[in-house]
């Protein structure tokens, strides 16, 4: 990661997380403070069990003097189910507006990001961040930041409302109880550094589905299904493996856990037990009543209950912690609240073609390896440029660089003011982009090209769709411009991806026009009457195109070429006669 | 429900494992039910005898202390057993997926990407832990539930149907209603995450259109209601858990009154002491510990059943592609002939009508086309991607769908349009196409597509891990990569759809020219739009589906 500062150690991702369960409001409050109410009130329910045995077995009251007890202690019962129902609405109400505002807060984060950022890593993990690993959290904020607190509270509370009624006894669960955290603390320290390794493992084997998914054909074509097969099999092994390192571990606590809980139980009993017998005599000159004892003993496993939650929903905490270094590992930062606002701010009216400087622009690849040096060039209003140059020259990246989607050195400026001091809507309203790669997205072929202007109306739709040659296809399919488009342009050709993604283009009024390669794909007809349109479109704004095509070329205003990192002028391409096709 | 019951062939593989598991958490419920019962009998015998001497001290204690013990080592053993034997499943599941997704290959039509990682990840794990926490628990709950019932027939006979009655319900209708509840907006959870995945997805695969186009506030709102339709699920679903949970805890506090009643009438009557009474109705308290986990179980195995449902869909799915049942061997050589082959896709228009072409064994032939003019559907047809709807592909006079598509794809090799660079290093992304190519080998293919320069470059030359899409490659290098692989390739029969495409003009007849030297006996078809140079054996060009010289 190389983003500096902002990547996180262990402890400011537990400050984030706890910041982050204090924004659920009075949800949340409820969700953590109605489960310590019931936990008062099964004082008074194990009280009034005590109570009613004592005087059934010793008084030897029958059920018709016990019908009062009996009924308040099934009125308890009733109140506490009702309090705990309470309670889990509550604390999953919390969790799923905690978890809203941060799916926003992350997707915010990283579409705030330059697209060569992106571009860069596994969008699937980038998904998974915002699907899984929030999803991760759950546990966390439902069942663990409840647990947490009535594990901090309910036992050492038992323990004092018993220690008027016998010493020994809460000293018991004094002495146990605060041990059991300590010696789950011990086993849950390894179950964390586990748990993030797994948190890794499961990232890099969404991001294998993800990629092997993509090439699945390919695989298929080279007859790799047992070799591919088999790699996602030894993938899940290794999961396996790394999983039970963590619940190896973990589950020691829960042994911890057992053996304290049945140390609590059998210790009451016996120490009771043999107090009745007057065998051990650690009271004092008080007699114990059946009812205190019995009290003790329904106590004892309640004073574990909350540990024993605790430790049921301990890896919730775990996991929540792992999904939290993931999002800092992918992410480079964690995002804070109300990230900034992605809606199109109200920008000044500028029309008319721009003139554009670039003055010793200098663009480095992600490794540091430079790939475009000093460059200069300034282009006059209306003048129209073609870039050529090896593949993998720079072309692409210095397009990209003026179009503001990729750092650089020295100054490019529009209108003579440098874009870096452009609002980005302004930016986005002068300067229009044809990446090599446009995007296509589910939808219709009309809602593909709308992304260009959302108010277009469909006869300007039309009208663009015709201009980029996209009605030479679409009319011919049954829908027309309406036919809807599955995920990555299923049923499309490349050439047909670029003409609608010039159409978009189409629906814009921008000063400068940055292309890459608008006619890659296709036939020296189809290229003409594209090429036709575009110039049309771009009479009166400024253009870049970056091509392989002699035949584009031929129709610019002069050519530069890229050669080592060096922006070059190159001699006129003449248009030549296209070859005649027929005979073969 | 049924969609579950699928998969116990992969579940019987684990019966071992799995009923250690179950029989190790019977234990550990049974002790502590032990535990508690023996506490209370002991603790109010002891009030109640009169001279200490008189009672016998070793056989409570020795029984407190051993069911300490034994449920300290068998609540240990259950859940490492029963975590292993999941996790083993989840490998077993994933094998058996992968299995079939390559089986129903090509996917695009049918099931997005998003979707398809989304129903993988997220369903492999809602079934596998269908045991951990759905089946187990259950079976637990209900031998237990049978155990303690036929105690209290035994001690306190009144008691006994109470406590039955009660528990069948908390054990089987509980989970029953909430599974019938929770099917809406479990699946509504399920299709929501999903859009979210895509919207998150679609974000990031386009995030320079929707920067450049200043729409990023769209992907932004499609992902925002995707999420809220997720969190509205999802509270949906805690409700309904919340409120079975309620249920469940009723029912438990309906045994424990009703057992009280009970007690209390038969020590009225003589018929147990209170020494029982207190030991069997703390017995009855603690075996609740079964019934607390039912909920989580129920809710567990809604989602299981929802998401083995997708996965069956997945498993079932027919291929569009069917095997010879008696496949024929396909003859040595490298001749294609197209007979009057048309292609249409299901409802679509035609794509090819009555087209009808040789390519003779160790030529190089082209076939130029405008876009859209069935070009890359010929390419389908020949490595049967899809099956002509009339009409045949023969390929040394054998009709192709009497061919083992494994024979075919071993003497046929075609680098696709959209043949992906993978997330791997140079060596595994080339060794795909010749898995036993020596290094030397794979430098002097580098060589020949103009690509060992770039590599040697990269640190860790042949190791350099090569990024998503390969995008720390440019579109050209990308292309020759895929390349390269295809030509590794031992087939007889090499076909490139659009192979140049991204690369310049220079190094694209740069190109087209090597390939005829690069043939050495195979036969070599080039699918593209580009002009052909020289040196080729002979020139298609297909326009509105025929070939027309």
């Amino acid at each position: 990661m190389t983003t500096p500062a902002a990547v996180s150690s262990p402890s400011d991702g537990r400050k984030w997380l706890a910041r982050l369960s204090r924004t659920g409001g009075l949800a949340a409050n409820l969700a953590l403070g109605l489960p310590l109410l019931s936990g008062g009130l099964l004082l008074l329910q194990a009280g009034l069990l005590a109570r009613i045995l004592h005087q059934a077995i010793v008084g030897g009251l029958d059920l018709e003097h016990l019908g009062v007890p009996v009924g308040l202690f099934a009125a308890v019962l009733l109140l506490r189910i009702l309090i705990g129902v309470v309670g889990e609405i509550a604390a999953t109400a919390a969790s799923e507006a905690i978890k809203l505002r941060l799916r926003a807060d992350l997707v915010g984060t990283i579409l705030a990001k330059p697209p060569v950022w992106s571009a860069a890593r596994s969008s699937g993990a980038l998904s998974g961040i915002v699907v899984e690993q929030v999803e991760a959290m759950d546990g966390y904020l439902t069942r663990y930041l409840p647990a947490m607190a009535q594990a901090a509270l309910l036992p050492l509370a038992f323990a004092a409302f018993i220690l008027p009624i016998d010493g020994i006894v809460a000293l018991l669960f004094v002495v146990s109880a605060p041990l059991i955290p300590m010696f789950m603390a011990l086993a849950g320290w390894g179950a964390q550094a586990a748990s993030e390794r797994q948190a890794t493992a499961l990232g890099r084997l969404s991001g294998r589905f993800a990629d092997r998914l993509r090439g699945l054909t390919t695989l298929k074509l080279f007859g790799r299904e047992a070799a591919e097969t088999e790699g996602v099999a030894l993938a899940s092994e290794d999961l396996r493996r790394r999983t039970m390192q963590v619940m190896r571990i973990a589950f020691l606590s829960s042994a911890v856990l057992e053996f304290f809980a049945a140390l609590g139980v059998a210790g009451v009993a016996l120490y009771v037990g043999l107090t009745f017998l007057d065998l051990i005599h650690l009271r004092g000159a008080v007699p114990l009543t059946l009812e205190a004892g019995l009290f003790c003993l329904l106590m004892a496993p309640e004073v574990y209950q909350p540990l024993r939650l605790l430790a049921a929903n301990y890896h919730d905490q775990a996991f929540a912690k792992a999904a939290v270094a993931e999002i800092a590992a992918q992410l480079g930062e964690l995002p804070v609240a109300a990230a900034a606002s992605l809606g199109a701010a109200p920008v000044p009216e500028i029309t008319g073609p721009a003139a554009l400087v670039l003055s010793q622009v200098g663009i480095a690849a992600p490794n540091e390896r430079p790939v475009v040096v000093d460059a200069e060039l300034t282009l006059r209003p209306g003048e129209h440029i073609a870039i050529l140059g090896q593949s993998g020259a720079g072309k692409s990246t210095l397009l990209e660089a003026i179009a503001g989607l990729r750092p650089y050195e020295g100054t490019i400026s529009l209108d003579s003011a440098g874009i870096a001091t452009f609002p980005p809507a302004l930016l986005r309203t002068r300067i229009g982009v044809l990446g090599q790669r446009p995007t296509i997205f589910a939808g219709s072929i009309a809602d593909n090209i709308r992304l260009g202007r959302r108010d277009a109306c469909d006869t300007v739709v039309r009208l663009a769709a015709k201009r980029a040659c996209v009605t030479d296809f679409a009319d011919e399919l049954p829908a027309g411009l309406d036919t809807e488009l599955g995920e990555n342009g299923v049923g499309l050709s490349g050439g047909e991806i670029h003409r609608i993604a010039l159409a978009r283009l189409y629906l814009r009024d921008p000063g400068l026009l940055l292309l890459d390669e608008p006619t890659a794909h296709l036939d020296l007809d189809t290229e003409s009457r594209v090429l036709d349109g575009l110039l049309e479109f771009a009479r009166g704004r400024t253009m870049i195109v970056v091509t392989h095509s002699t035949a584009v070329a031929a129709r610019l205003d002069r050519c530069l070429r890229i050669v080592h990192g060096r922006l070059l002028p190159a001699p006129r391409i003449v248009e030549r006669q296209p070859p005649q096709r027929g005979a073969a | 429900m049924r969609a579950v019951l699928y998969f116990l062939p992969l579940f019987r593989q684990l019966r071992g494992p799995l009923l250690l598991s179950l029989g190790l958490s019977a234990v550990t419920l049974a002790a502590g039910i032990g535990l508690l019962g023996i506490s209370g009998w002991f603790l109010t015998a002891a009030a109640l005898s009169i001279a200490g001497s008189a009672f016998n001290l070793f056989g409570p204690s020795a029984g407190v202390r051993g069911l300490s013990f034994v449920r300290i080592l068998s609540r240990y053993g259950e859940k490492l057993t029963g975590h292993n034997a999941t996790l083993k499943l989840l490998s077993d599941l994933r094998r058996w997926l992968f299995e079939r997704l390559f089986r129903i290959v090509p996917l695009g039509r049918r099931f997005g990407r998003a979707d398809l990682v989304s129903r993988l990840i997220a369903d492999l794990d809602a079934l596998d832990t269908i045991f951990l926490i759905a089946l187990g628990p259950i079976g637990t709950a209900g031998v237990v539930g049978i155990a303690m019932t036929v105690l209290l027939a035994f001690v306190l006979p009144a008691a006994a149907p109470i406590y039955a009655i009660g528990f069948i319900l908390a054990v089987l209708a509980v989970p029953a209603a909430l599974i019938t509840a929770s099917r809406r907006p479990g699946a509504e959870a399920a299709a929501s995450s999903a859009s979210l995945r895509q919207a998150v997805l679609d974000g990031i695969d386009g995030h320079a259109d929707f920067t450049v186009f200043d729409s990023l506030d769209r992907v932004a709102l499609g992902a925002g209601n995707a999420a809220t339709r997720l969190a509205a699920a999802r509270r949906r679903l805690g409700l309904l858990g919340s409120l079975a949970s309620a249920v469940v805890q009723l029912l438990a506090g309906g045994i424990l009154v009703g057992t009280l009643l009970a007690g209390l009438a038969a020590l009225r009557a003589g018929a147990i002491d209170g020494p029982v009474l207190v030991g069997i109705l703390l017995a009855v308290m603690a075996s609740f510990e079964a019934s607390a986990a039912l909920v989580r179980s129920a809710t567990r195995l809604a989602g299981s059943a929802a998401a083995a449902e997708r996965l069956v869909a997945i498993a079932e799915a027919p291929a569009e592609i069917t095997e010879p049942l008696a496949p024929v061997a396909l003859p040595a050589g490298g001749d294609i002939r197209f007979d009057h082959v048309g292609f249409a896709y299901a409802g679509g228009l035609p794509v090819l009508a009555d087209l009808s072409f040789a390519v003779a064994t160790g030529t190089c032939v082209a076939i130029k086309g405008a876009s859209g003019s069935g070009k890359s559907t010929i390419a389908q047809l020949l490595v049967r991607l899809a099956d002509p709807t009339s009409g045949a592909v023969r390929i040394n006079g054998v009709d192709l769908r009497a061919v083992s598509t494994t024979d075919l794809r071993r003497r046929v090799a075609l680098m696709t349009q959209d043949a992906p660079v993978f997330s791997d290093s140079v060596r595994a992304n080339l060794l795909i196409g010749r898995p036993d190519a020596t290094d030397a080998d794979l430098w002097q293919m580098l060589e020949t597509v103009r690509l060992a320069d770039t590599i040697r470059a990269l640190p860790g030359a042949l190791d350099a891990v090569l990024g998503e899409a390969g995008r720390s490659l440019s579109a050209g290098q990308a292309r020759r990569i895929g390349l390269a692989r295809t030509l590794l390739s031992p087939a007889s029969i090499i076909v490139l759809d659009e192979p140049t495409s991204g690369l310049d003009a220079d190094a694209e007849a740069a190109f087209l020219a090597d390939l005829p030297g690069l043939s050495a006996g195979r036969t070599l078809l080039v699918i593209t739009h580009a002009a052909v140079p020289p040196g080729f054996d002979r020139v298609h060009h297909l326009r509105g589906g025929q070939i027309l010289g």
